[in-house]
């Protein structure tokens, strides 16, 4: 094995600063005490199944209740632990916020599902958000948002339009908040969210029980007025996260919504959407 | 600002920002810094593996993609995939994969596992790799993977110079050993460059991690019957418990 590629560093990148070769010395480190480690377990042999047990940084291995699988092997978690030290995770690493709303199906009002978003900003104008089911260890990645400010949102071709929807209620009603954030603090943020749209696509139908993401992807919208939300699962949120989605009202009718008012196009043009599968030929007609 | 264009055919708009919009404030950045603080964003600090490759889109084979996958492993048969365009802290989010194993996709009815694809072949041709990690390190672990299917979602068609994430998502494929699975040369070399790796080397290297058994022919539906699968959003009549919108 080509010993002198050990650790692949990314061309036209100076490989001279001290950083770098500290880096490098590190990494080296990891990488031999690691494949000691491999050299062990295979010769002995020895697979432990990791139930709910902690790692080497106390972060805890566990498995899901419901996906169903066998729990992690040790090498498994052995290798992933070199990737997640050695690797580079820049897009990932631009993930700033949690925000906590709800979403329903384009086509189905009555299914409402309790989304749990992790944003970044790309610019002033544009977040890009993945969305989980809970906001913690056993999360399942369950779809995306895009959100859009009002100018990028009004170049978009009518078209398009309809898979977006309107942040300005959401907001402003209080059901939209990040977990965690005092609202003084928070409330800075949501009042640009307020003037936003946003594209959500779920994949994973948890709400119908799919243990696993089946079938083809929804494209969801969001609450636009009062009597859309489904009590228990309003209660449900604002007991565990001890928050009162009236009291956050009143804090917030301060906050100016869309400067254009919501667009006729946006929320599915008043209508619904709903995605249908189509087989086609798997190259364009020549 | 001008309006962002549907090109027809592949490739970025020259120099043109995607998606468009006014550089990040430092008010949001202080924002954002703030947020961070203060909450645990659990879900994200569970990725732990960066895997870049290649996809094609299922309605169109000729369009092939570079994809960097941020991976969490949800237990030994599952893993879940936030899909992105490069590996820069300014790419594009273009969609999800998830990875199951076979044990799992042997369950899966006919009808869904026509929109899954095999990974064999990618692992086996040194297309799939862990940047920077060194190749003895991964090894041990690309058998399991190479006996893996995934199922590919695509929301934004950066390829095609999207500024924004437009239409109804896409279906993507893995490449493969025949015809239209096979990612033209001048990607792979471009790939390879950055990272300062061969993917014939990994081939080489790569020839006595074991081929699966069998792959379920429902898997690479074109490679069986030249068909890929797009999505429609139609219009249709939302079923309601209040007024909307």
């Amino acid at each position: 094995m080509n010993e002198d590629k050990v650790c692949c560093h990314v061309r036209n990148e100076s490989a001279t600063s001290p950083a770098t070769r500290q880096s490098a010395c590190k990494c080296n480190h990891i990488i031999s005490y690691l494949n000691n480690l491999y050299k062990l377990l295979r010769e002995t042999k020895i697979v432990i199944h990791l139930g709910k047990i902690k790692d080497m940084e106390g972060v805890q291995v566990s498995r899901h209740p419901e996906i169903p699988g066998d729990p992690t092997q040790t090498s498994t978690a052995l290798l992933e632990k070199a990737t997640a030290t050695i690797q580079g995770f820049g897009p990932v690493n631009k993930i700033h916020q949690h925000l906590c709303a709800f979403h329903f199906y384009g086509h189905d009002m009555s299914r409402q599902v309790e989304a749990h978003h992790f944003c970044g900003h790309q610019n002033e104008d544009f977040r890009q958000c993945l969305i989980y089911d809970r906001p913690d260890d056993d999360g399942r990645l369950i779809g995306l948002e895009y959100l859009v400010s009002e100018e990028l949102f009004l170049t978009l071709p009518d078209e398009e339009k309809r898979f977006w929807h309107s942040h300005e209620f959401e907001v402003k009603s209080g059901v939209l908040f990040m977990p965690g954030v005092p609202g003084p603090v928070q409330r800075q943020d949501l009042e640009k969210v307020c003037k936003t749209y946003g594209k959500v696509i779920h994949f994973w139908q948890v709400d119908k029980g799919d243990n696993l993401p089946l079938g083809i992807p929804q494209v969801m919208m969001a609450l636009t007025r009062d009597g859309q939300l489904v009590d228990n699962l309003a209660q449900d949120v604002e007991r565990r996260y001890n928050v009162s989605f009236a009291n956050e009202r009143e804090n917030r009718t301060y906050m100016k919504g869309l400067e254009h008012g919501i667009h006729p196009m946006a929320n599915a043009a008043g209508k619904g959407i709903q995605t249908v599968l189509r087989e086609v030929d798997c190259k364009p007609a020549v | 600002m001008s309006r962002p264009t549907m090109h027809t055919t592949p490739g970025q708009g020259g120099g043109e920002q995607i998606p468009p919009g006014k550089p990040t404030s430092m008010e949001q950045h202080m924002l954002d810094k703030g947020a961070q603080m203060m909450q645990s964003l659990k879900p994200i600090k569970h990725m732990n593996q960066h895997v870049c490759t290649f996809a094609m889109y299922s309605h169109d084979m000729t369009r092939q993609i570079e994809t960097h996958h941020y991976v969490t492993r949800v237990n030994q048969d599952f893993l879940q995939c936030a899909v992105y365009d490069s590996d820069e802290s300014s790419a594009r989010l273009i969609g999800v994969e998830y990875i199951v194993s076979d044990k799992i996709f042997e369950t899966l009815p006919a009808d869904e596992q026509k929109l899954w694809h095999s990974h064999a072949y990618e692992i086996k041709s040194g297309l799939w790799v862990n940047p920077r990690v060194p190749e003895m390190v991964v090894k041990p672990e690309l058998e399991n993977l190479s006996k893996t299917y995934g199922k590919f979602w695509c929301t934004w068609q950066t390829d095609r110079g999207d500024k924004l994430p437009m239409g109804p998502p896409a279906l993507m494929m893995s490449p493969q050993a025949v015809n239209m699975g096979m990612v033209r040369p001048e990607l792979v070399e471009k790939r390879d460059y950055k990272y300062n790796i061969s993917s014939d080397a990994l081939k080489t290297s790569r020839v006595e991690i074991a081929e699966p058994e069998w792959i379920n022919p429902q898997a690479d539906y074109w490679k069986q019957h030249g068909k890929g699968f797009a999505i429609d959003a139609e219009t249709t009549e939302m079923k309601k418990i209040a007024p909307f919108p």
